[in-house]
């Protein structure tokens, strides 16, 4: 609420969201930088502006970046992590042992399994990044992994 | 650099989707395999593996050829008359079917693991009937998946991942549709997996046949569990347990060592399968089934290829190149001294049996069948290396849902390394001769 503020108020959709209020949830979830607010680089809300960079200066510079770490120790290679991954859900086809993702790995594979350990492939289709609204909030992989070896931890 | 999709052989689930990457010569990677399974092809290049034959001379193991090996272990089995051969559940069908016809010729006494380990409820159905289930089946049909005394997340890492988080024909949600119930005394790594709906249930040490009995009569007359509970389960627990097996559409219970190793594990088994046996009667809709988890890879072949050939499971005696009844397994053989010499093919019996019945095994010759260092080389008289089946020999192996995959061979064994089915041949050759 402390950011909306400090916002033009004026609902003019140049940033790409409905409202203002969208936009200050977006910019403490670190979505979208200030200066993405096209209105509030004029000079008359130059104070708002300056303000706005004092609130979320200090997080802005460092942005908080998702990071997914398996630890090598507890993993066992069960695959588990590749199986409810919905990401590969999305995109496997169906095989003969039920519908779980096929090796070599799809371009949008999070994990795979190598040497009996689990490898992150690429984070960037994680639905963490990605996905839109409640599924943004998926931690299927760190619920389910038995030797709770999977961790999702924003650095 | 070919990719090569293969049937691993680390545990008895033989997963038939791992891919190894290999240049003929050595395997490079391993896409897919659980660490047990990483563990078994990289046995190819451990320091563990056994390469060359030993016989034992004055005490001491002393490295020799293949050809000496094999004549030194001809030797003891023609001066013994009360031969033992033991082990068979980490080796191909067609090496069991050799074993078997050696100890036919050689009068002697075959029985594999499997006999302290899921033969026992094998032989417990002979009385009350069992039924099985598929893999396949459990991926694409089941509901209810019950782990009784099993340790499935740890024992065979990658069970869980088929049969509960794989998105089935019938199944397509995967996990979500899927409850499991999981009974233990301890809480162990699989109770990670556990969601809302699930339900854990610690039994207490030992009281698992009460259990078992509390459900049966509650199957004929309802609400007659003492509110108290029964084994340290309360009512309520036990009512949600009951409506889930009867209700369920497709249920399967996994048979782990919980069951299989208490103390009065015959009762126990008998009395779970009566139980399956009365639920599945009273059930309208669907069923429940029954599976069991062994460790070796090959140990439900053992029972089949012995019930093929001669219509008994375990325990086969011979006497005058015929099948002769006996009461004897192979505890009480060990237990009573009456063999002459063992045969071990693909086992550790000196690390896995207890010290008692260890001592009196290795006071008497052994001749060690196995690809790896283990305890029983330490006190083995002769012992000749084997090829690794699944990687460097072919062969037929049975799941443990009693269906028979076929094994390739992916990269040739080392010089002078034969499997174990040809030094077995070589072995009956050898004695046939005279």
């Amino acid at each position: 609420m402390d950011l909306y503020k400090f916002l033009p108020k004026t609902n003019c959709k140049k940033c790409g969201k409905p409202t203002c209020m969208a936009f200050a949830l977006d910019l403490l979830q670190g979505k979208v930088k200030i200066d993405d607010c096209t209105p509030l680089l004029a000079n008359k809300y130059k104070k708002n502006y300056d303000t706005l960079k004092e609130l979320i200066g200090s997080e802005e510079g460092k942005e908080k970046e998702l990071r997914i770490d398996v630890d090598e120790e507890l993993c066992d290679g069960c695959g588990i992590c590749v199986t409810v991954c919905p990401v590969n859900a999305r995109y496997c086809t169906p095989t003969l042992s039920g519908k779980a993702p096929d090796y070599p790995p799809e371009k949008h594979q999070l994990f795979q399994v190598k040497a009996g350990k689990c490898e992150l492939l690429n984070i960037k289709y994680c639905r963490r990044i990605e996905a839109e609204g409640r599924e943004r909030e998926c931690r299927v992989c760190e619920s389910y992994c038995p030797r709770e070896a999977v961790k999702i931890d924003y650095v | 650099m070919v990719d090569k999709r293969t049937t691993c052989t680390g545990c008895s689930l033989l997963c038939d989707d791992v891919i190894v990457r290999t240049d003929g010569l050595y395997i490079d990677e391993i896409f897919g395999a659980c660490l047990k399974g990483k563990e078994k092809y990289d046995l190819i290049t451990s320091k563990n593996r056994l390469l060359t034959p030993f016989i034992r001379e004055d005490g001491e193991l002393v490295k020799t050829s293949i050809d000496k090996a094999l004549e030194k272990a001809i030797g003891i089995i023609e001066k013994s008359s009360k031969p033992l051969l033991y082990g068979f559940s980490t080796v191909s069908s067609q090496a069991q079917l050799k074993g078997i016809e050696l100890a036919k010729l050689i009068n002697g006494f075959i029985d594999s693991n499997s006999i302290i380990c899921q033969g026992k409820v094998l032989n417990a159905s002979k009385q009350t009937g069992i039924t099985l289930t598929t893999i396949s089946e459990a991926i694409n049909k089941a509901d209810l998946l019950i782990f009784w005394g099993a340790n499935v997340a740890e024992s065979i890492p990658r069970l869980l991942n088929k049969v509960l988080f794989s998105r089935g024909k019938f199944r397509m949600t995967g996990r979500e549709i899927k409850t499991i119930i999981i009974i233990d005394p301890v809480k162990t790594a699989s109770f990670g997996v556990m969601g809302v709906r699930d339900i854990a249930l610690k039994v207490e040490p030992g009281r698992d046949i009460e259990l078992i009995r509390a459900l049966k009569e509650e199957c004929c007359t309802p609400d007659s569990i003492p509110s108290t509970g029964v084994a340290g389960i309360d009512r309520d627990d036990l009512k949600r347990l009951l409506i889930q097996l009867t209700n369920t559409e497709n249920g399967i219970i996994f048979i782990g060592q919980g069951i299989v190793g208490s103390s009065n594990n015959s009762e126990v088994i008998q009395e779970l399968l009566e139980l399956v046996q009365m639920i599945n009667i009273r059930q309208q809709k669907g069923r429940m089934s029954v599976m069991m988890l062994g460790g070796h890879y090959n140990m439900v072949g053992f029972e089949h290829v012995a019930l093929s050939l001669l219509g008994k499971n375990h325990s086969l005696q011979f006497s005058d190149n015929k099948l002769i009844e006996t009461s004897n397994t192979i505890i009480s053989k060990i237990n009573n001294d009456d063999f002459d010499c063992s045969i071990i093919v693909g086992s550790d019996p000196i690390s896995h049996l207890p010290w008692k019945l260890s001592k009196k095994l290795a006071s008497k010759p052994i001749i060690l069948i196995d690809n790896k260092k283990s305890a029983t080389l330490n006190f083995a008289d002769v012992c000749v290396p084997s090829a690794i089946t699944g990687i460097e020999c072919g062969g037929l192996a049975y799941r443990l849902d009693h269906v028979p995959l076929e094994l390739e061979k992916i990269i040739n064994p080392p010089n002078n390394i034969f499997s174990d089915e040809e030094i077995l041949s070589k072995l009956y050759e050898g004695l046939k001769r005279g």
